[in-house]
């Protein structure tokens, strides 16, 4: 028996094609560059989330370094096609290319260890990446700052706020591209083998395969794809900046993987996209005038998003642990047996 | 020479500070099996309960109120362990990678609330007057308070041993961190022992923050960033659950830290993880850890 709905694919790809064409479909609030700047950034950090739940969802690796690979992408990128090393196109390939180098060899050595030893490693790695980006460590990458993306040698249909349905259609098609890659992934044999490290390793290995193997293959494939997001970040948000790397991102991913409802690839793609918007949209709110009749002793930590989807966050791992999707797959569940 | 001894004694105060927040954090996890990422904001609540008390229940800073300051600090910070243990996670109760996704909301929430309250702006910590002394050694010319973040951390350090190897309670906590299952098997009543970590390892991290707020001067809700992770770098190499093991390897870190740094700015952090990852392959459970059964 499937919980899934048979119609839910098919609407799938009509909700897509419609998010394709929105730019096109004359007035609607799709047909702004506000809107699509801010949808581009939520499909982009969908995206995000779905490679983190391919780590700690499917392969059940706790790692607090994710956002490392997604930073070095960019930077690396950004480095390339500023200082002219490489033309646009070849930048972006280097900057995946090293970036899966990077994840490599930090997995290999973060891998020694497991459960919540391996979490605080690949923090400490992370952590040591954000360092070495935001104390402008070897003098290329400016600090606090960040860099910004030099407009003159990208194609010029990626510049000015009449292009931005561009950025729009590319960060849709990496959302639908990530999508592909982890789902082909998480149905092929190797996904089974993540699926079974995660319930149980000991048994993986009873099988006769190497459970190192495949949770490095893991890692360096969320790390790559990653990365590659982060080379499309750079392009939609024009610059490269510090706070990408910080642990607060990868904290914001497990967040909207556990959200959404992890091992469900579809719930991690509707947390990130939720998460993304709600911090845009509560940051406005707090600004708001409807707020001044409330005392400062509450209205002070409502104006901080993270007051409001930490609470979330806490309320969903104590009392719903599936998320967004357990909750409708739960509510499946029932209409099924109904029948 | 002076430089180098300057140097040295300002990491090892340094080391005392990671310490103080590392202590908790590696008793948390011996036993519970918890990651906490919620120390950071013991610490936070602690520098802010520390400040209350010398700026607004006592108007002079001499060395009385930086000591009730710290005590202030630490029991303030203690009892709110106890509470988010209390409350959040024994009803989490063996799922770790819960426990730690929920400390990772309780120290957003917690943060989110402070910033909201007090702001993110540095607020100034009234130190006594001769914080701002030097000691000489040789020619040398030591801040007084590093000496002070030193012995605090050994007080700490040697009432913690003290505690675990002569009194009962120290004695289940010992017991728990080795196997934790049998302890419950044979009938002994952990959950106290789980409180009483959870409250030293606030009460710690509460003292730690004063201090913390006293070496960067000032206090705000984004000082206890930097200090948690360090934390959980000096647990990793010290060994999960050993406390000496994280005395030993923050006073490490501490003093190695400072070098790289004087170096060239922002070393300091590369070569803290680069030994991290030496320990890592070479000894996988820590300096001073067990492997456990």
């Amino acid at each position: 028996m499937t919980l899934r709905w048979k119609y839910s694919r098919p609407l799938l790809a009509i909700l897509v094609a419609l998010l394709f064409s929105a730019p096109f479909l004359g007035s609607n609030p799709l047909s702004h560059p506000g809107l699509q700047q801010t949808m581009a950034v939520a499909f982009l950090y969908g995206a995000l989330a779905l490679t983190y739940d391919l780590l700690f969802g499917y392969t059940g690796l706790l790692s607090f370094g994710h956002a490392l690979f997604f930073a070095s992408g960019m930077y690396f990128a950004v480095l390339f096609i500023n200082h002219d090393v490489l033309v646009w196109w070849l930048a972006a390939i280097a900057a995946v290319a090293l970036s899966t180098i990077l994840a490599i060899l930090i997995g290999s050595a973060s891998l020694r260890t497991g459960g919540i030893t391996f979490a605080m490693v690949t923090l400490a790695f992370a952590e040591a990446g954000h360092v070495v980006i935001s104390r402008n460590f070897g003098g290329l990458t400016n600090g606090e700052n960040g860099i910004a993306l030099n407009a003159d040698k990208v194609p010029q249909i990626f510049i000015g706020v009449f292009n931005t349905k561009y950025l729009f259609w590319i960060a849709l098609a990496t959302l639908v591209f990530v999508y592909l890659v982890i789902w082909w992934l998480t149905e092929s044999s190797a996904g089974r083998v993540f699926a079974a490290l995660r319930d149980n390793e000991t048994r993986v290995s009873v099988l006769g395969l190497k459970p190192s193997r495949f949770k490095l293959l893991s890692f360096v494939i969320a790390a790559s794809l990653a990365s590659f997001i982060g080379v499309v970040m750079l392009m939609v948000s024009g610059s490269a900046a510090p706070r990408f790397a910080s642990s607060d991102v990868t904290i914001s991913l497990l967040l909207m993987v556990i959200l959404g409802g992890a091992i469900t690839r579809w719930g991690a793609v509707i947390g990130g996209i939720i998460y993304s918007v709600a911090t845009t949209r509560l940051q406005d709110f707090s600004q708001s005038t409807a707020l001044h009749s409330i005392p400062q002793i509450i209205r002070g930590p409502i104006s901080e998003p993270t007051f409001t989807l930490g609470l979330i966050f806490i309320f969903v791992v104590m009392f719903a642990p599936g998320g967004l999707s357990g909750a409708y797959y739960a509510l499946r569940l029932k209409v099924i047996s109904r029948k | 020479m002076d430089t180098f001894l300057l140097i040295g004694i300002t990491g090892i105060g340094l080391g005392a500070l990671y310490f103080l927040v590392a202590s908790g954090l590696s008793l948390i996890y011996g036993l519970m099996g918890v990651l906490n990422f919620a120390h950071g904001s013991f610490l936070t609540v602690g520098a802010f309960f520390g400040l209350w008390f010398s700026t607004q229940v006592v108007h002079v800073s001499n060395t009385w109120t930086f000591i009730g300051a710290m005590l202030i600090g630490g029991v303030s910070a203690g009892l709110f362990a106890l509470l988010v243990e209390r409350v959040v996670i024994t009803k989490l109760y063996e799922r770790h990678i819960d426990q730690a996704l929920v400390t990772v909301g309780i120290a957003l929430v917690v943060g989110a609330v402070l910033a909201g309250w007090f702001g993110n702006d540095l607020r100034l910590l009234p130190t006594p007057p001769w914080f701002i002394n030097t000691v000489n050694i040789g020619s040398a010319h030591i801040p007084v308070d590093r000496f002070l973040y030193i012995a605090v951390a050994v007080i700490l350090l040697i009432s913690n041993i003290a505690l675990l190897r002569f009194t009962r309670i120290g004695l289940i906590i010992r017991a728990g961190v080795e196997n934790r299952r049998m302890v419950t098997a044979l009938g002994i009543n952990v959950r106290l022992a789980f409180s009483t970590v959870f409250f030293l390892g606030g009460f710690a991290a509460g003292v730690g923050g004063v201090l913390v707020s006293a070496y960067s001067n000032g206090v705000s809700p984004l000082i206890a960033g930097t200090y948690l992770i360090y934390g959980f770098i000096v647990v990793v190499i010290g060994g999960m659950g050993s406390v000496p093991g994280s005395f030993l390897a923050a006073m490490i870190i501490g003093v190695i830290k400072q070098y790289a740094n004087y170096y060239s700015p922002g070393l300091g952090d590369f070569v803290v993880v680069f030994l991290l990852a030496g320990v890592l392959l070479v000894r996988p459970q820590g300096l001073l850890g067990k492997v456990k059964a």
